[in-house]
């Protein structure tokens, strides 16, 4: 589990950060709009920012003074992936398995099938 | 602990059926000699450190890849029900739970397979747009949002 992932499962476990990445969904937002429909302070809202921008989950643009945050695609791919990266480790075990049941089926000398 | 109730939308579910009896279907989970033989994706191999096969017994075990990496893995079995039910957690990071049940039908077995994930909240938010082929991942987890945090 690359640290990456990591950060952005236990980013997306609380459900104030996310509802800033569902406001975020429909456009960019500074800390001050973030802060508004919550009832929390601007620091507090500050550090969740933080946690989902190590997560890669947002960015901030560092270009004007109140430093929009808008969402990364590329982050949320990654979680997609590794729900996939699951099913792949399933699907080919499992074909591995009956791979395996099959050599172990292999008639030995002298027996005979049906 | 891991909870498994209202479980399905953070869960893969996985049928299959094996040309075999559930007897010799079993033996390939319970027996390590068989289950490192297959455990993982291609191009995987296996080193078990410990196979404690009964409930609350550890399964350490070390799975190889094929670019060389080292995954060390530490799994508990939870219920043992020869040869019908197989419950294991998985307790290093991700958690989850595999629940696998065994099914005789026309001298074959129907294996069902689940990956219960711990992370409720997470995989909930999460799941709905990691469908298999889904090129839309971010315009419907922007909807699902949008959706699940009014």
């Amino acid at each position: 589990m690359p640290d990456q992932l990591n950060y952005a499962f236990s980013a997306l476990a609380d459900p104030t950060r996310r509802a800033i990445l569902a406001r975020l969904a429909n456009g960019d937002a500074s800390v001050s709009q973030l802060t508004e429909p919550f009832a929390i302070t601007m620091p507090a809202i500050t550090k969740h920012l933080k946690v989902l921008e190590r997560a890669g989950l947002i960015s901030r643009t560092r270009l004007a003074q109140s430093r929009p945050c808008h969402l990364e695609p590329a982050g949320f791919k990654a979680i997609a992936d590794w729900l996939e990266f699951y099913r792949n480790f399933w699907d080919q075990s499992f074909d591995r398995m009956d791979s395996y049941l099959k050599t172990l089926q292999r008639p030995t000398k002298g027996r005979k099938k049906k | 602990m891991i909870n498994t109730q209202n479980a399905a939308d953070r869960t893969i579910t996985i049928d299959r059926t094996f040309n075999a009896p559930p007897e010799t279907v079993w033996a390939l989970w319970s027996n390590p000699e068989h289950l490192k033989n297959w455990w993982g994706p291609n191009g995987f191999t296996n080193t078990f450190e410990s196979f404690d096969f009964r409930p609350g017994g550890d399964w350490r075990f070390v799975m190889h890849g094929p670019d060389g990496k080292d995954y060390a893995n530490l799994n508990r079995f939870v219920e043992i029900e020869a040869p019908t039910r197989l419950v294991i957690d998985h307790l290093v990071f991700p958690l989850f739970r595999l629940i696998v049940t065994f099914e005789a039908f026309d001298g074959k077995t129907r294996m069902l397979f689940q990956q219960v994930f711990d992370s409720i909240e997470t995989l909930n938010t999460v799941k709905p747009f990691a469908i298999p082929g889904g090129q839309q991942t971010f315009d419907r987890f922007a909807n699902y949002l949008a959706e699940h945090s009014a």
